[in-house]
């Protein structure tokens, strides 16, 4: 059998390597890269300057009427106020868990939490993960109340203003919230925040929604 | 650029059907080539003759196995994102069971009677209208097996995680057996013969 190896057939030198490299396999460590990840921390810069990485409430709002589902909208709070409220469509996740949570790296995600603190830093996570289409609500649930659910109108607003908060207002019920008018009952008397039921064009929430098939 | 191409966003749906499609063409020319577009071929392993499918099989597993295993290694590939099947022990292998059953009757499996229908076999037509039709029965019947379908279910289980091995264990004692199989059908061809051990009838 001790030959040399120019003499060994085909399959036996396949076979060597084969064998060489399981061997190998012993010493080269675990695949799994785990939670760590390399990030290019200008190219993120230049993100984070040009503003790409920003939706609006209003912008946000117009998807969901329009029922589109291209998207995943993700509430950073804690379960207790996201029962209270959250936005239809949104699914929640906390930051620790965004890691295991199943989103895949080519879809659009948006994220939001109550002011835009938290979705900023798990905007960063997800991008250093290789995630592409990462967005945050522009001025997170604070801003969706203010100019979704509660818009309010200046009493010396512009013929254009009122034109704009009219459209507004269409937008706003059908989220169940509540137009204001005026500044004097604004300032005094926060709003109740709308019935949970209410606002489910596409009663889709909690779940992950098209998880695609996989497999042989 | 790293790997699962789909999974980073490098190409989105329309694109991963075209690659699909190529793969699929690969995968089948291959299985052509190896001979397993006949279904004496295929038999021939249950005769202990010839174990050509045993051998490209096990040889596919340990290459992809190192292919992928050295390639995120080296951070290539995130193999976090590579799709692993949940496991269901109980339906799957009763489903198993069912696929072997059928295999022995038809002569083939689902990829190989595709591949023996596209090389103009009779019986692999046949074969392949009998796995639509039971495709068929098995969609408009799910409703009565949906609850037995997802029971006993594991997750998706990895051998690493289950048995708490290191994975560079696993894949030398996947490649040892490899190897120790090779040589065994290796020599029980040469024992055997070409016509199987039930041939002397």
């Amino acid at each position: 059998m001790i030959r040399s190896f120019k003499q060994w057939t085909l399959n036996q030198k396949l076979a060597a390597i084969g064998g060489l490299l399981g061997f190998f396999a012993l010493f080269a460590g675990d695949p799994y890269r785990g939670s760590t990840a390399t990030i290019d921390t200008q190219e993120l810069a230049v993100l984070v300057q040009k503003e790409v990485d920003h939706i609006s409430s209003l912008e946000l709002a117009d998807w969901i009427i329009q029922g589109r589902t291209d998207y995943r909208l993700l509430d950073l709070r804690n379960d207790a106020e996201y029962a209270t409220y959250h936005i239809p469509t949104a699914e929640n996740v906390l930051i620790t868990g965004l890691n295991d949570y199943p989103i895949e790296r080519n879809e659009k995600i948006i994220l939001y939490s109550d002011g835009g603190i938290h979705s900023a830093q798990a905007w960063f996570l997800l991008k250093a993960n290789n995630y592409r289409g990462v967005y945050i609500l522009s001025g997170g649930l604070d801003e969706w109340k203010g100019s979704v659910l509660f818009p309010s109108l200046a009493e010396t607003a512009t013929p254009e203003e009122k034109d704009a908060f009219e459209k507004m207002k269409e937008v706003s019920k059908f989220f169940g919230g509540a137009p204001q008018t005026g500044s004097r009952e604004t300032a005094s008397s926060q709003p109740a925040m709308p019935k949970l039921e209410m606002p489910a064009p596409s009663a889709v929430s909690g779940t992950a929604k098209k998880k695609k098939k996989e497999g042989c | 650029m790293n790997a699962p191409f789909f999974k980073f966003g490098l190409f989105g749906d329309d694109v991963s059907l075209i690659v699909a499609f190529v793969i699929g063409i690969g995968f089948g020319f291959f299985l052509e080539r190896a001979g397993f577009g006949s279904a004496r071929k295929l038999a021939a392993q249950f005769y202990l003759g010839d174990l050509t499918v045993f051998k490209v099989m096990f040889t596919a597993i340990i290459t992809a196995m190192i292919g992928l295993y050295y390639l995120s290694v080296i951070g290539l590939v995130d193999l976090s994102l590579v799709y692993v099947s949940p496991t269901y022990i109980i339906p799957q292998t009763i489903g198993g069971l069912l696929l072997g059953i059928g295999f022995v009757i038809g002569g083939y499996c689902p990829g190989t009677s595709c591949v023996a229908a596209a090389t103009g076999r009779t019986d692999g037509i046949v074969f392949l209208l009998g796995v639509v039709a039971g495709i068929f029965v098995f969609g408009e019947s799910f409703d009565l097996i949906k609850e037995f379908y997802a029971s006993s279910s594991l997750g998706q289980l990895t051998f690493p995680r289950l048995l708490g091995l290191p994975y560079g264990l696993l894949v030398f004692a996947v490649v040892l057996m490899a190897l120790g199989g090779f040589a065994g059908a290796h020599w029980l061809e040469k024992k055997i013969g070409p016509k199987g051990i039930w041939s002397n009838s």
